[in-house]
C-alpha cells in the first residue's frame, strides 16, 4: 500500500527540523521510506519538490544550501521556525477560539484551526468552550463563490488574474484583466476590488458574477495599490444605500414597515394613508414597486415616472 | 459541534496538526484522547488516526529515530520525547485565516464589551508573534450585518434562558405579526438571525434580525423544545421537495433573481436571461419578486400568481390616473420593457 502523504510530509518536516547541518537529497532519500518507494528518479524529484512547497505552505522556513562539495542541502532551522513567545489568557484564548471557527471555506477553516493548534503547542489555556464562554452567538463567514480561493491567493501573492464576469444586466460574459488588491465580505456576498486593466480603473467584482475559472498570470502589477482599499463604500452604493435626496410618498396605513423604519418623517393623513419622507439613492423604484398599491409615489416626478414606467411592465405581463 | 462544516481529511492539514500535536504531546506526558482532541478540535477518530501515523515518523526510518508514541485509547504516552517538537511558527495563511475572523467577529455589535476586548487583546497579540506573516491579512475582510439593540436582547434571553416577545415584520405578507419566542441560538450568515421555537406556530422558526421592529425579554422562562441544531452552512433557506413549484423567465436584468432565490434550476434563454425553478411553502409570497422585476421578468406559473401579481400593478397604477404628468404616454415608451419576454 502506498504511504500516506501526510506520512511523508511529517517525515520530511521531522527530518528538516532535526537536522543541524544542510540534508541533501539523496540523504533525504534514504531517511524516508515513500521515497525509497517512489519508484524512478524523476518521481521522486518531482515528489519532494511538491513536498517542499506543501511544508512552505504550512509556514515551515526551509532554507536551501550549497554545501561544501557543491551539494545542494536543505534544512528548516529552529530559530528561524520558532514561533516567538506569546502568553494569552484564558479569555483571550477563548475569544481566538470563536474566531477560529467562523470560516466555512475548507482552507482558510483549516488554516485558522492549524494557527489554533499550534498556539496550543505554544501553551494557549484551554479549558474554556469558547461557545460557553460567548454566550450563543454563532458568527459564520459564508463562502459559497468558487472564484473565492483562487483571487485569495491572487491577493496575497499579489498576481494579475482574468476572468470572464457577467456584469448584472449584461447578458453575455466578458474577459476581464484585474490586478486583484483585496475582497471583502459584505452581507453575505463576496467582492473583489482591482484595478481593471481593461478600463484602466480601479473597479468592484461582485465573485458570484464570475463565470468559469480564474487563471492567473505572470507579470508584475501595472499599478500602484492603494495603502486604503474600500470596496463597502462602492457597494453600498449600488445597493442605493447612499443616498443624497429625498422622496415623498403615500403608504397605506399599517403597511410598509421597512419604508417607515427608514422614513425621515411620517404624517397621518387621516385618510387611511400616510405621507412619509424617504432617502432616495439607486434602486428605490424597484423597491417601491414591491409594494404595489400600497404605495404611491408624489416626487420627484422622475421616481414617480420611473415606478409608473414598471408598474406598466407588469400590468401588461 | 454545532454548524462546523464537514471536511475530508487532507494531508496539509493532518500534517499541520500532527507537528503541532507532538510539541502539545511533550509537554503533557499521558495526556487524555478526549482533552486532546478537544484542545486540537478534532474527534477522537481523527486523533486516534493521527496517532496511527506518528509512530512512523522520524528522523530516519533506518536508524530507527522514530516517534515512540502510543496510546491505549484513553491517555496517550510519548516515551522518547526531543527537543525537534518546539511550536512553530504561524504560516501567512494561517495568520490572514485567524486574523481576519478575528477582526470579523470583534465588529459583531452583540459581543460582550468584555469578550471584545480579550479578542483585541489576542488579535495583536497574534499579529505581533506572527511578523510578516500577518503582512497578507489585510488583503481579505468581513463585516457581519447585525442589530446592536436586538441582538443584545437576544443573546441576554439565551443566557438568561427567557422568552421574547417580538414585533417581527414578513415581507411576504408587508405585515407585523407579534409573537413569543424561545431563542436557541444566534447565527450570523451576512445578516444575524435567531433560531427559535415560535410559541404560535409551534415550530422552529429563523428571524433575521433586522426584521425585528420590537423586542421585549419577558419574565416567563425560555423553554423550546429539545430539537437537533441543523447545519445552516449551506443556507438558512432550504426548500423541501414538497413545497410548490414556482417558474420565472427573466431578462438579462433579472439574472440576480439566480443570485438570491435558492432554486432548483436555471436554464440559459436565448436573450441572455434564464428560466429559473424554484420551491417556496408560499408561492403568494413571490408577488413581491413579480413587482419587483417588471420589465425584467415574469412569472410563468402558476398562473394564479402570474395574475395577483398584475392585478397589483393594474390597482397601484390607477392611483396614478389622477396625479399631473402621466397623461398621454401610455403605451410607445413602454415597449422598450418588454425585452422580447
Amino acid at each position: 500500500m502506498a504511504i500516506a502523504k501526510a506520512e511523508r510530509l511529517m517525515n520530511l518536516a521531522l527530518c528538516l527540523l532535526g537536522t543541524r547541518r544542510p540534508l541533501s537529497k539523496r540523504e533525504l532519500r534514504e531517511s524516508i521510506e515513500a521515497y525509497l518507494e517512489a519508484g524512478s528518479d524523476d518521481s521522486f524529484n518531482r515528489m519532494f519538490e511538491r513536498d517542499k512547497d506543501d511544508l512552505r505552505e504550512l509556514g515551515l522556513v526551509i532554507e536551501t544550501v550549497e554545501n561544501l562539495d557543491g551539494e545542494v542541502g536543505y534544512l528548516a532551522r529552529r530559530d528561524s521556525n520558532r514561533l516567538p513567545p506569546i502568553t494569552l489568557d484564558a479569555e483571550e484564548a477563548a475569544a481566538l477560539g470563536l474566531a477560529a471557527k467562523v470560516w466555512q471555506q475548507a482552507r482558510l477553516a483549516g488554516a485558522a484551526s492549524g494557527a489554533l493548534q499550534k498556539l496550543r503547542a505554544a501553551g494557549l489555556p484551554e479549558d474554556v468552550d469558547p461557545y460557553e464562554a460567548h454566550g450563543a452567538l454563532e458568527p459564520h463567514i459564508p463562502v459559497h463563490e468558487a472564484a473565492f480561493e483562487p483571487l485569495m491567493l491572487a491577493c496575497r501573492d499579489r498576481r494579475p488574474v482574468v476572468f470572464d464576469y457577467r456584469k448584472a444586466t449584461a447578458a453575455h460574459p466578458e474577459t476581464r484583466h484585474v490586478e486583484p488588491w483585496a475582497l471583502e465580505c459584505w452581507r453575505g456576498h463576496w467582492y473583489l476590488a482591482g484595478w481593471d486593466r481593461d478600463r484602466g480603473a480601479e473597479r468592484v467584482f461582485r465573485l458570484s458574477r464570475i463565470t468559469g475559472k480564474v487563471r492567473t498570470r505572470a507579470g508584475r502589477y501595472t499599478a500602484e495599490v492603494p495603502d486604503v482599499v474600500t470596496v463597502r463604500e462602492t457597494v453600498a452604493g449600488w445597493a442605493g444605500e447612499i443616498a443624497d435626496r429625498s422622496a415623498l410618498i403615500r403608504l397605506r396605513s399599517g403597511s410598509g414597515y421597512p419604508l417607515r423604519a427608514k422614513a425621515v418623517s411620517v404624517r397621518e393623513l387621516g385618510d387611511g394613508w400616510d405621507e412619509l419622507e424617504i432617502p432616495y439613492g439607486h434602486g428605490l423604484d424597484a423597491w417601491l414597486v414591491e409594494f404595489g398599491p400600497d404605495v404611491v409615489v408624489l416626487e420627484p416626478a422622475e421616481l414617480r415616472a420611473d415606478v409608473v414606467d414598471r408598474l406598466r411592465a407588469v400590468a401588461k405581463g | 459541534m454545532v454548524g462546523k462544516p464537514a471536511r475530508p481529511t487532507n494531508a496539509i492539514d493532518q500534517t499541520r496538526r500532527m507537528l503541532s500535536l507532538v510539541t502539545y504531546l511533550r509537554e503533557r506526558p499521558g495526556a487524555r484522547v478526549g482533552d486532546v482532541a478537544r484542545a486540537f478540535g478534532v474527534t477522537e477518530d481523527e486523533l486516534i488516526s493521527d496517532l496511527d501515523v506518528l509512530p512512523l515518523c522520524g528522523t530516519s526510518f533506518r536508524g530507527g529515530d522514530l516517534l515512540d508514541i502510543d496510546t491505549d485509547g484513553d491517555r496517550i504516552w510519548w516515551h522518547n520525547p526531543d527537543d525537534v517538537a518546539e511550536p512553530l511558527r504561524i504560516a501567512a495563511d494561517e495568520a490572514t485565516a485567524l486574523l481576519v475572523a478575528a477582526r470579523a467577529v470583534s465588529t459583531l455589535p452583540g459581543l460582550r464589551e468584555g469578550d471584545r476586548q480579550a479578542l483585541l487583546r489576542a488579535t495583536a497579540k497574534v499579529e505581533a508573534a506572527s511578523g510578516e506573516a500577518a503582512g497578507a491579512s489585510s488583503r481579505l475582510s468581513v463585516t457581519f450585518e447585525s442589530e446592536g439593540g436586538v441582538f443584545a436582547d437576544v443573546d441576554r434571553a439565551i443566557s438568561e434562558r427567557r422568552r421574547l416577545w417580538i414585533r417581527y415584520y414578513s415581507p411576504s405578507r408587508d405585515e407585523l405579526t407579534e409573537r413569543e419566542i424561545d431563542p436557541i441560538r444566534l447565527v450570523s450568515v451576512g445578516h444575524t438571525y435567531v433560531e427559535a421555537w415560535c410559541r404560535r406556530s409551534e415550530a422552529r422558526r429563523t428571524f433575521r434580525l433586522d426584521r425585528v421592529a420590537e423586542i421585549r425579554i419577558l419574565d416567563e422562562p425560555s423553554a423550546p423544545p429539545e430539537v437537533e441544531l441543523r447545519d445552516l452552512s449551506e443556507g438558512l433557506v432550504q426548500p423541501a421537495a414538497e413545497d410548490p413549484e414556482v417558474v420565472v423567465e427573466v431578462g438579462p436584468g433579472g439574472r440576480w433573481v439566480a443570485e438570491y432565490y435558492p432554486h432548483d434550476s436555471a436554464d440559459e434563454l436565448p436573450d441572455g436571461g434564464l428560466r429559473i425553478t424554484l420551491r417556496t411553502p408560499d408561492p403568494a409570497s413571490l408577488r413581491r419578486l413579480a413587482l419587483r422585476l417588471g420589465g425584467d421578468g415574469r412569472i410563468v406559473s402558476p398562473q394564479v400568481l402570474a395574475d395577483s401579481a398584475r392585478q397589483a400593478a393594474r390597482e397601484a397604477l390607477a392611483a396614478y390616473d389622477g396625479l399631473d404628468g402621466l397623461q398621454g404616454d401610455q403605451d410607445g415608451p413602454y415597449d422598450r420593457q418588454e425585452q422580447g419576454l
